[in-house]
């Protein structure tokens, strides 16, 4: 998650698209929405990227809907099992979980809820995340069935990008330290 | 290119390796040098038989050229690690080791094995010792905020080995805050 | 004088010599004899536990690793910097006169190859260090440009480099991108707006970093929260509230 001015990340996380309740009419402008319709009208709901729904929003044109990401069967979902859910299935392709649920916050009222929705699933996965990173790079190259079968395997797939690349963060440090230790056992033989 | 991109994201276990060999260790020469002025500092004379200490560095190079027996530092035999693994694994804060023991510990174990009491079991008990720390490490993560996180007594090697991993976690739930 | 004589003369120089390396089995220096703090007063009372000594290579070392993990540019260790080289120069000096001699020793070659080993090794650490802090130069260029204050922390030199590497940069937008765009989108220095990231990249210090503290001391995060930092102790805080540590020396980071 990048705030970087020029991180492509960032940029492209920006084009999840958010659902939006209109409360004015908006003639001619009805493209916006992807459908054929030529204008907007009061009360109609549109499919727009993050990065319209901002001004959208913060304008008062519209009202945001809380994208089912977030809605409340993965709410209960999440407080419940926390591992066993699919982040990288709740977002399009590129699944930034967390960084759509931080933008999103960003349009909330009521930030703190959000926030701590967000970070306790994120605290909760996190020690699993590192679990089966230092595993696999235990494991080696080879190591394709690691873990301790389906479930760890669910939940790799399952991760979201930032969860992603937190897992090779820690993937690639236990590999450095790994091959460090072996470059010794190699030299000795 | 100023840095390159291996660098950027961590600094890696050989340059951890460097630092540790300017540490001192116990040596018995086998060659007579005069006291001489290096850049680090002034080491000798070498009067043999008589123990000096020399920087871990040069003394692999002496053992090398089998100029030096090397002595194993206090911590490094297998009553004091067997010590320290049944305290790890039987309290929950990490166990006060020399900072640097996982770089030193291979380093005179690749050079001067023949010098040390029971080498293959030292290497045994290293691992040990490392994996139940490393599960202690990923434990601590439960505790993981936003500001701050104290991990007294985790060596340079173990530090090196999550740091990525722990800044960037540390940075996520910043920005996850309201 | 003979090579032997040079090594000699180079030992009792480094002996009376201050400021040069004085190993272990040198006496120890006072604690305002270290660069940073040459210009603060004694105080009147016993201050609680100096800080260990270090032998100029070692403060090289640590102030190399804490440029390689802060997010930030440290203040330049210009003069340790350029002692440490003269050094290095004097060693290779002593080294050349050694090797050519033909009187020399088998001891005295093991000599020589053990000076030769230390000078590649801090070789190293100068190189890293500095390269360690072009980079950031390079990465932050547009930033220490118009910041005053990052600039008293680099030497004249890096100035300059920081200086010609935003330029060329902005030259070379300008001419593949900025200059087919119209006039009011072509700027790099735009203003960010509620959500937006500033478009010149800057250093992030909130960012984390392992502090190891060389004595007791207190640190306070960005939030204004007070962190007890024990001596000895390892925290895992954000760069901000240790910066002034760190550049003082209380705190290193590893």
């Amino acid at each position: 998650m990048n705030d970087d001015y020029f991180s492509i990340d960032a940029i492209l996380a920006e084009n999840q698209k958010v659902g939006c309740r209109f409360k004015i009419d908006i003639p001619d402008m009805g493209h916006l929405g992807g459908g054929g319709e030529r204008d907007i009208a009061w009360s109609n709901t549109l499919q727009l990227p993050i990065w319209l729904v901002y001004t959208v929003v913060l304008s008062d044109w519209a009202d945001m809907i809380m994208p089912p990401a977030f809605g409340n069967k993965v709410r209960n979902a999440l407080k419940a099992e926390p591992c066993s859910v699919r982040l990288a299935s709740l977002v399009g392709a590129g699944g930034l979980w967390y960084g759509f649920g931080k933008t999103i916050m960003e349009l909330l009222v009521d930030k703190k809820e959000m926030s701590e929705l967000l970070t306790n699933t994120f605290r909760k996965r996190l020690v699993e995340v590192i679990d089966q990173a230092q595993h696999f790079a235990a494991l080696g190259p080879a190591g394709g069935t690691g873990g301790s079968g389906d479930s760890a395997q669910s939940f790799r797939e399952g991760l979201d990008g930032t969860e992603r690349e937190l897992f090779a963060l820690a993937q690639e440090g236990s590999k450095r330290m790994k091959r460090w230790y072996e470059e010794g056992e190699k030299a000795r033989r | 290119m100023s840095l390159p991109p291996a660098l950027r994201a961590s600094v890696t276990p050989p340059e951890l390796e460097l630092i540790a060999c300017q540490e001192l260790v116990e040596i018995i020469p086998l060659i007579a040098m005069e006291k001489t002025a290096f850049i680090s500092g002034a080491y000798g004379p070498l009067r043999p038989p008589h123990k000096a200490r020399i920087p871990i560095w040069m003394a692999v190079n002496l053992k090398q050229k089998k100029k030096c027996h090397i002595l194993a530092p206090e911590w490094l035999t297998v009553e004091y690690l067997q010590d320290k693994i049944l305290q790890e694994t039987t309290q929950d804060e990490f166990t006060k080791l020399p900072f640097r023991f996982a770089e030193i510990s291979r380093v005179l174990l690749d050079a001067a094995s023949d010098d040390l009491q029971n080498p293959d079991k030292l290497r045994s008990l290293l691992k040990d010792l490392r994996e139940a720390r490393q599960a202690k490490a990923r434990a601590g993560l439960q505790s993981l905020e936003h500001s701050t996180l104290g991990l007294s007594n985790l060596s340079a090697m173990e530090i090196n080995e999550i740091r990525p991993f722990f800044i960037e976690a540390m940075a996520v739930l910043g920005q996850l805050r309201p | 004088m003979s090579g032997v004589d040079s090594w000699e003369a180079e030992f009792h120089r480094s002996k009376t010599n201050a400021n040069a390396a004085s190993g272990p089995s040198a006496p120890r220096r006072a604690p305002s004899a270290l660069l940073e703090r040459e210009d603060q007063p004694m105080p009147d009372f016993l201050p609680e536990e100096p800080l260990p000594d270090e032998t100029p290579l070692e403060q090289l070392t640590r102030h190399w690793m804490n440029e390689r993990h802060a997010p930030d540019i440290l203040p330049a260790q210009d003069v340790l910097l350029s002692s440490l080289l003269d050094h290095i120069r004097r060693q290779s000096d002593t080294i050349q006169l050694l090797r050519g001699d033909p009187s020399t020793s088998e001891e005295e070659h093991i000599r020589i190859m053990l000076a030769q080993t230390e000078v590649e090794r801090v070789k190293f650490i100068v190189r890293s260090y500095v390269r360690t802090r072009l980079y950031k130069i390079e990465t932050y260029a547009r930033y220490i440009i118009a910041n005053e204050e990052v600039q008293t922390r680099i030497t004249t030199a890096e100035r300059d480099y920081a200086s010609r590497h935003a330029h060329l940069i902005d030259r070379h937008f300008y001419s593949s991108v900025l200059q087919s765009l119209p006039e009011s989108q072509a700027g790099l220095d735009d203003i960010p707006n509620f959500i937006m990231p500033p478009m010149v990249t800057e250093p992030d210090t909130t960012r984390a970093v392992f502090a190891h503290a060389r004595k007791g001391t207190i640190a306070r995060t960005p939030e204004g929260k007070t962190v007890d930092l024990a001596k000895g102790s390892l925290t895992l805080l954000s760069f901000s509230a240790v910066s002034d540590l760190v550049s003082s020396g209380d705190v290193q980071l590893v």
